[in-house]
């Protein structure tokens, strides 16, 4: 596109406003974690610098969360996310390429039902899946976080979508070739499909970064608290430690942005590699 | 070699079977769920199908359901568009693009849970600091999540604060899975930035646009946390979705077999709606499978 100076600085100036909007509760949490707990709320009355600027900047909360159990948190989510991310993608992706590469018996229904598979309310379906992982003896373990969110009808169908934009022709013509279906999809298929690795990564990722309700039921033991957790602990019904909360939920959404810091030259790369169609 | 009849299902055996056992089986135990009840002695009985006909003669399910729908109706499109314009605002290089993607990523690493508290401190009517700033250039304090009125905006805002810049990246990706050469031959050809964007641009964003939509109907129909955290379905049940009626006929009324109904409910609403999506989002020559 050629652009002209009025079109760039139109989307300067549209992009630093949405940007502005979007970090503005960001910048504020961020900004009040550096504060003495005494002064971390303003009343309205006084707005002014002093509500998002701390006069006194302190690192005392992220001093008591180091010394705390937030590092085994981050490091259990880490575990967890990662894991849950490696053996995502592959499983998923397999299942995506059957979606979009073939024509099979019970395909409609099959797909019908990944798609169903993310409709249910969890609240619905966490009891029989807590009975479930209980009998497996998995209750307190890193398999109760990470196997029940490896096969995720999201990610196949995100999958399906990819793999269904390249035309059937191009792995028949392979098949001519003599290739077998396992050589298609790891040599041409799935090389294609970085962007959708990228951005089903950090689906995977995220899923489980944010994740709360499940880690409290299928493993409550403090050696598996993961950082949701580990963040709601700040709120209770005592007395709420807003400092503390602040200052490790604005960890959190800083060590959960990296997995993105680290995809986006993807998207540049598919952009080179354009050449197929 | 594998013959091929074989290969399609031994590439989707260990999704589905994680599938199987981790989702379906856990939803075919919920769905049989709701068509029991308890007894007056407090043991589980089978009561076909009274749990849905309760419902149906609830007015407060009707509310519910009326509420859901509005609440879906606006947000989906909503979070299409935005995250669409946003996609198209981040897509083509200039100086400095990184640093605005990552801005308007940032909000998908908060959780929907802490989204909720954040932005119930944020919009405190006398702590919050946006208040504070209405007053200042003379608005006034809004009542946002308490009003009857604000409430289910405010949630919407909430929501797509999270949501757009999410949905943005898979809709990045389709873009760039556009081939340049497309645009190019469209430009050779006359066609005018418009023309490109809804004869070129738009037909080929079909695909990643069906997915934004399926699943954020889906994530936005089970809406729930914020709900919970900073309305309680109020004020005047302005924000009773189903996913609050579910949660309270389990927890607050102990009603196992109500809660369970609900939720499939909510299960066979999403089903045909994404059916529905799908259709309304096919390519003109899918049309005839």
């Amino acid at each position: 596109m050629t652009a002209s100076p009025h079109a760039l600085m139109l989307r300067y100036g549209l992009l630093s406003v949405l940007a502005f909007i979007v970090v503005c509760p960001l910048a504020w949490l961020a900004l009040a974690s550096l504060r003495p707990q005494a002064e971390i709320f303003q009343p309205i009355s006084e707005f002014g610098w002093n509500t998002f600027i701390p006069s006194v900047l302190t690192l005392d909360n992220y001093r008591t969360l180091w010394e705390g159990d937030f590092p085994l948190a981050v490091k259990n989510s880490t575990i967890v996310a990662l894991t849950t991310v490696v053996f995502g993608v592959t499983v998923n992706a397999l299942a995506g390429f059957a979606f979009a590469a073939f024509d099979f018996r019970g395909k409609n229904l099959l797909f019908l039902l990944v798609i169903a598979s993310f409709m249910m309310p969890f609240e619905a379906i966490v009891l029989p899946l807590y009975v479930m992982i209980r009998a497996f003896g998995w209750t307190n373990s890193y398999q109760a976080l990470i196997v029940p969110e490896i096969a995720n009808g999201m990610v196949i169908f995100l999958f399906r979508q990819f793999f269904a934009s390249i035309p059937r022709d191009f792995y028949e013509a392979a098949r001519v070739d003599g290739a077998s279906w396992l050589y298609i999809f790891v040599r041409i298929a799935a090389p294609l499909s970085w962007p959708t690795v990228a951005t089903s990564s950090l689906m995977l990722f995220l899923a489980q970064w944010d994740s709360f309700f499940w880690p409290i039921v299928a493993a409550s033991a403090p050696d598996y608290a993961v950082i949701q957790v580990a963040i709601a602990r700040n709120i209770n019904f005592e007395q709420n430690d807003w400092g503390g909360l602040f200052a490790s939920t604005n960890l959190a959404i800083l060590l959960g942005t990296i997995p993105f810091l680290l995809m986006q030259r993807f998207y540049v790369r598919s952009l080179i590699s354009s050449g197929i169609k | 070699m594998i013959s091929s009849r074989w290969t399609p299902y031994l590439f989707l055996a260990p999704a589905l079977a994680g599938l199987l056992v981790f989702k379906l089986v856990p939803i075919a135990v919920a769905v049989g769920g709701s068509l029991t009840g308890m007894s007056l002695m407090g043991d589980l009985r089978f009561a076909g199908l009274e749990n849905f006909e309760y419902l149906f003669t609830d007015p407060e399910f009707w509310s519910s359901l009326k509420i859901t729908l509005l609440f879906n109706l606006i947000i989906n499109p909503l979070q299409l568009a935005v995250a669409f314009a946003l996609a198209l605002l981040v897509f083509q290089p200039m100086p400095g693009l990184w640093f605005f993607r990552t801005l308007l990523v940032l909000p998908m690493a908060v959780s929907t849970g802490i989204s909720a508290v954040l932005f119930g401190l944020f919009l405190d009517g006398n702590l919050g600091p946006l208040n504070g700033f209405l007053e200042w250039i003379g608005i006034g304090a809004q009542p946002f999540h308490r009003s009857q009125e604000q409430a289910l905006a405010t949630l919407i805002g909430i929501a797509t604060w999270k949501g757009a810049g999410y949905w943005m990246l898979f809709l990045l990706a389709g873009l760039y899975s556009i081939p340049a050469s497309v645009h190019e031959a469209a430009r050779i050809d006359g066609a005018s930035a418009w023309q490109r964007f809804r004869y070129v641009t738009l037909p080929m964003m079909r695909k990643p646009m069906a997915f934004v939509l399926v699943a954020d109907t889906a994530i936005n129909f089970l809406f729930f946390a914020p709900v919970y955290i900073l309305t309680s379905g109020g004020p005047s049940g302005a924000t009773s979705v189903l996913m609050f009626q579910a949660y309270r006929a389990a927890f607050t009324f102990s009603d196992i077999g109500r809660s369970l109904a609900i939720s499939t409910i909510l299960l066979a609403i999403l089903v045909v709606i994404v059916v529905l999506e799908f259709r309304l989002l096919r390519a003109p020559e899918e049309e005839r499978s």
